[in-house]
């Protein structure tokens, strides 16, 4: 399990996954509930992948309205369609 | 003639004053002191100004050279009768033909006699010449001439300073008996020291001319204002000056003979040496750079003459805390110079907009002295607010001590010495408020110190407030970062602004964790959904399947283990993506 950093474009990102904060997560909604081994990591692709569609469908939101940043209607706006289509 | 020669002579600077100076030629056989020039000539032989005076002659010459290929033998003529004339003459045509133009000149009187006294001390500071003060007024016509002259030879930008210099020298000598060695005093401190800070300063300069004429009046307007409604809390203010006095001149000569070669000594010495005329001249300047609130107190103080000094002299000071910071340096030297030369107070108002930095920090200087006096802190801090006008530096000052003024009650309860802890212009605030005896002046300086970089530099206002809320802040802060949900979340919104792939403002990060908590709200529900479903109290990897299958992200064509290969690194995917090893063994075990 070593650190694995890998540059990506002009921004280093962290790609190790805060599996303790997931594991809380979990553990803090839902008492009951025990992850099995590994199963954060899934946890950690299905934010990964949310966070990714979140952040196109914002980027694409800003870029209708012409905006050079992403301001926080455009996250909002984003939000509601992915949350929309994250449901389970 | 002096608009023919305009056009022509325009490009560069030499040609600029060479224009100048025909003008004044022009115009010097009507002003009644052009009547001087045999006797000058006589001085020009003075064994002090032999090669000076060689000097000018060749100048002279170029002049004429440069009149014969403008065509005009007469110019030539006039041209030899400015420099027998002396600068001086040339000076103060100079000023009053550019004032024609514009509408400075009122008051041509003030003016001068500031420029006089500038010249007066930066000779003393300056140059070893000091003995040479009590010279006839003779002299000085020569030395000028010389210093203009070299200056010219040298560079452009020089010959221009110099060459104002020389005229702002010239009314002062016209006015003021005692100004001789000024053009020793200027040529010194060209070739000695800043050269660079000359240099910045003149070229405004000369754009501004034109520019001066247009905004002295307006200032003026708001002098008046101002002076109404401060000579009372000035009344006040009078009385204690007193008392400051010895401080303030003090650490002003100190600090201004390390730093500055012109005008800052003079301020400081001048109350010791010479006589008052020059004060009401300085307050005057003071005045206008303050703008309304000062400009009271400067009226007053014209008369009596010591309290003008004291202000002058914290002014001063400022600028000499200011020369410490390598950035300022040049600007405020620039002022410094800008001072003598210029008419005063439209230039002084150009310098404000221009510099705003320095000159806001005077301002504000001043202003906090004044309102010191005034003993009111709450108006005290609507002042400088007010003042802080002109520029985004300005206001960025103006922050900090808005704020500022609403701690000072609970400094002021604090004793001076836990003020020690809080930043240093807080505690000059403090100082300011509690007592107004001498230290106030040291506490100024230091105000001073540590404003003056911060126009220079944005983030340094925002230092001392942050220091001063420290508690609260890092309480907030601290919370933050305990609370380890929000840093998850922001490490999220991190990854949100990396795939963003697009600059984002702060708000829409918060936007993303709100929508991150919402998200893993619902992710607890649904695994527990389909545990719950399974008759499981684990989650299990094939409840998540489903759900990113529910999701659209995976999908028949592209399978969990290919997400995983995709977005997740090795250490993770081995984990997650069963591999075949050596020895036949499967890891992870399905």
């Amino acid at each position: 399990m070593a650190l694995s950093t890998t540059v990506s474009q002009s921004q280093r990102v962290k790609r190790k996954a805060p599996r303790g904060f997931l594991k809380r997560v979990l553990k803090r909604q839902k008492p009951h509930l025990r992850l099995e081994t590994n199963c954060d990591l899934l946890v950690h692709l299905n934010c990964l992948l949310f966070i990714r569609r979140l952040a196109e469908e914002a980027r694409t939101d800003a870029c209708k309205n012409k905006c050079g940043i992403i301001k926080d209607q455009h996250v909002l706006a984003a939000a509601k369609v992915m949350l929309k289509k994250s449901r389970g | 003639m002096a608009d023919n020669y305009i056009p022509d002579n325009e490009p560069t600077t030499r040609t600029l004053l060479r224009r100048v100076l025909d003008t004044e030629v022009l115009r010097t056989p009507r002003r009644p002191q052009s009547t001087r020039t045999g006797a000058q000539k006589t001085l020009l032989e003075t064994p002090f100004s032999m090669r000076l005076r060689s000097q000018t002659k060749t100048t002279a010459r170029r002049h004429a050279h440069r009149t014969k290929s403008i065509g005009r033998l007469a110019h030539i003529q006039t041209s030899g009768h400015l420099k027998e004339q002396t600068p001086r003459t040339l000076l103060e045509n100079i000023l009053l033909t550019a004032p024609e133009s514009s509408m400075v000149m009122p008051q041509p009187m003030v003016k001068p006699v500031s420029a006089s006294q500038v010249v007066q001390f930066s000779s003393q500071e300056s140059s070893p010449s000091s003995l040479e003060l009590q010279l006839p007024e003779l002299k000085p016509p020569t030395t000028l001439a010389a210093s203009l002259l070299p200056s010219g030879k040298r560079k452009k930008r020089l010959k221009l300073s110099v060459f104002q210099q020389g005229m702002d020298q010239g009314l002062s000598l016209s006015q003021g008996p005692l100004t001789e060695p000024q053009g020793n005093a200027v040529s010194s401190a060209l070739i000695s020291s800043l050269n660079l800070t000359f240099v910045t300063p003149l070229l405004p300069q000369s754009v501004q001319r034109p520019g001066l004429a247009r905004r002295p009046p307006t200032h003026r307007a708001v002098d008046v204002g101002a002076f109404l409604k401060e000579l009372q809390d000035n009344s006040v203010a009078l009385a204690l000056p007193g008392d400051r006095t010895p401080v303030a001149t003090l650490p002003t000569d100190t600090l201004l003979e390390d730093t500055q070669p012109f005008s800052q000594p003079l301020l400081g010495r001048s109350p010791s040496v010479y006589h008052s005329p020059p004060y009401p001249s300085l307050s005057a300047e003071r005045n206008v750079s303050r703008r309304t609130r000062s400009s009271g107190p400067g009226l007053q103080n014209n008369s009596p003459g010591k309290p003008a000094q004291l202000l002058v002299g914290k002014a001063e000071e400022v600028n000499a805390l200011a020369m410490g910071f390598p950035n300022t340096s040049n600007s405020i030297s620039g002022e410094d110079e800008l001072e003598p030369l210029q008419d005063g107070i439209g230039e002084e108002a150009e310098k404000i907009m221009e510099e705003s930095l320095s000159m806001s920090e005077m301002k504000e200087a001043a202003g906090a002295q004044g309102s010191a006096r005034a003993e009111e802190p709450e108006t005290h801090t609507d002042v400088i607010e007010t003042e802080g006008s002109s520029g985004d530096t300005e206001a960025k000052e103006a922050e900090p001590e808005g704020s500022s003024g609403d701690k000072d009650p609970a400094d002021r309860t604090a004793s001076p010495e836990l003020a020690s802890n809080t930043p240093e212009f807080l505690q000059a605030r403090q100082l300011e408020f509690l007592e107004l005896a001498p230290p106030t002046n040291t506490a100024v300086g230091l105000f001073r110190q540590q404003f003056i970089p911060a126009p220079s530099l944005s983030s340094e206002p925002l230092e001392p407030l942050s220091a001063r809320l420290p508690s609260r802040v890092q309480t907030a802060g601290s919370r933050l970062r305990q609370d380890p949900y929000k840093t998850g979340l922001s490490h999220y919104a991190k990854l949100f602004r990396f795939y963003a792939k697009m600059p984002m403002e702060k708000k829409a990060l918060e936007m993303v964790e709100k929508c991150l908590d919402k998200y893993f709200q619902r992710l607890c529900d649904d695994l527990d959904v389909f545990a719950a479903h399974a008759s499981r109290k684990t989650v299990k990897l094939e409840d998540l399947e489903l759900l990113m299958r529910r999701q659209g992200l995976v999908t028949d064509q592209v399978s969990l283990h290919v997400l995983v290969e995709r977005h997740l690194p090795l250490e993770y995917r081995k984990l997650l993506i069963p591999c075949a090893f050596s020895g036949n063994a499967v890891f992870p075990a399905q």
